[in-house]
């Protein structure tokens, strides 16, 4: 232990969690949302990766050209989008819970949430832009 | 503030039971599924890339290596839909007693078996 630490230094709470304490409002309130976004992505996420997974399933051993075809239909391409979207945006609630759980220095988890964060964004949007792509093309 | 974290717990103190080891696994596979989504935005960049992009990555995903990722993968998108169903139903207030907690469980467990080895008699037909 040796050294002290400020309390938002070894807490894993955020900035306005930190100030509502402070002022002894209790929570921030704000969890909800959160929670709300995590199952309504799983719920899209039951129909759009099912749908996605068997498309996989039938494209499994094709070529470039039947699978750039097969992306570049409006259908396959609109609930690809929205696959990754859902996906993208269903993982950065999950990861950010695990990273709460096991991130224990302010600092640390900070720069943990914005590579984890910066990350899914780019994998996202080169997702979607990949989609757009061949779908514009056709 | 060097204090142990729960999974420390768990050979000493906890039996094992289903229903822990399944909510383990539920995150376990949820992170998995998250790293394995670099395969999916890099498999559509392939698509919309074309020729050498494509063959590579294509070679890649046939080499015994990438298909040992892709059942990896497919165990974990199948346990996790199955298990995120039962999430939602608890969510929704529906299958808390101890039996029928268990019951769902082992329900899971099988499902994840049946539609892994599906998908895989799947490819392996076509």
């Amino acid at each position: 232990m040796g050294k002290t630490r400020s309390l938002s230094d070894v807490t894993a709470l955020r900035d306005e969690n930190v100030l509502r304490r402070v002022r002894h409002l209790g929570s921030a309130r704000d969890g909800l949302g959160e929670w709300q976004l995590q199952r309504k992505t799983a719920l899209a996420l039951i129909p759009l990766s099912l749908y996605f997974v068997v498309s996989m399933l039938r494209l499994a051993t094709s070529d470039q050209s039947t699978a750039a075809q097969w992306l570049s239909s409006p259908v396959p391409a609109l609930l690809t989008m929205l696959f990754v979207v859902a996906l993208f945006a269903h993982a950065l609630v999950g990861l950010r819970s695990v990273l709460l759980d096991y991130v224990h220095t302010r600092t640390r988890l900070v720069a943990a949430e914005l590579v984890m964060q910066g990350a899914i964004i780019l994998l996202a949007g080169a997702g979607v832009l990949a989609v757009l792509k061949l779908f514009l093309a056709r | 503030m060097g204090r142990p974290l729960s999974p420390f717990m768990f050979p000493t103190w906890y039996r094992f039971q289903i229903s822990s080891a399944l909510s383990i696994l539920h995150r376990l596979t949820g992170v998995g599924l998250a790293v394995g989504s670099v395969l999916l935005a890099w498999w559509l960049i392939a698509v919309a890339a074309g020729g050498q992009v494509f063959s590579a990555t294509h070679a890649f995903l046939a080499s015994p290596f990438g298909v040992l990722l892709l059942f990896l993968w497919s165990v974990a998108f199948f346990f996790h839909l199955c298990n995120g169903i039962r999430h939602l139903a608890w969510d929704a207030g529906r299958g808390f007693e101890i039996r029928t907690a268990y019951q769902s469980g082992y329900a899971v467990l099988t499902a994840t078996v049946v539609l892994t080895g599906l998908a895989w008699l799947a490819i392996w037909l076509i």
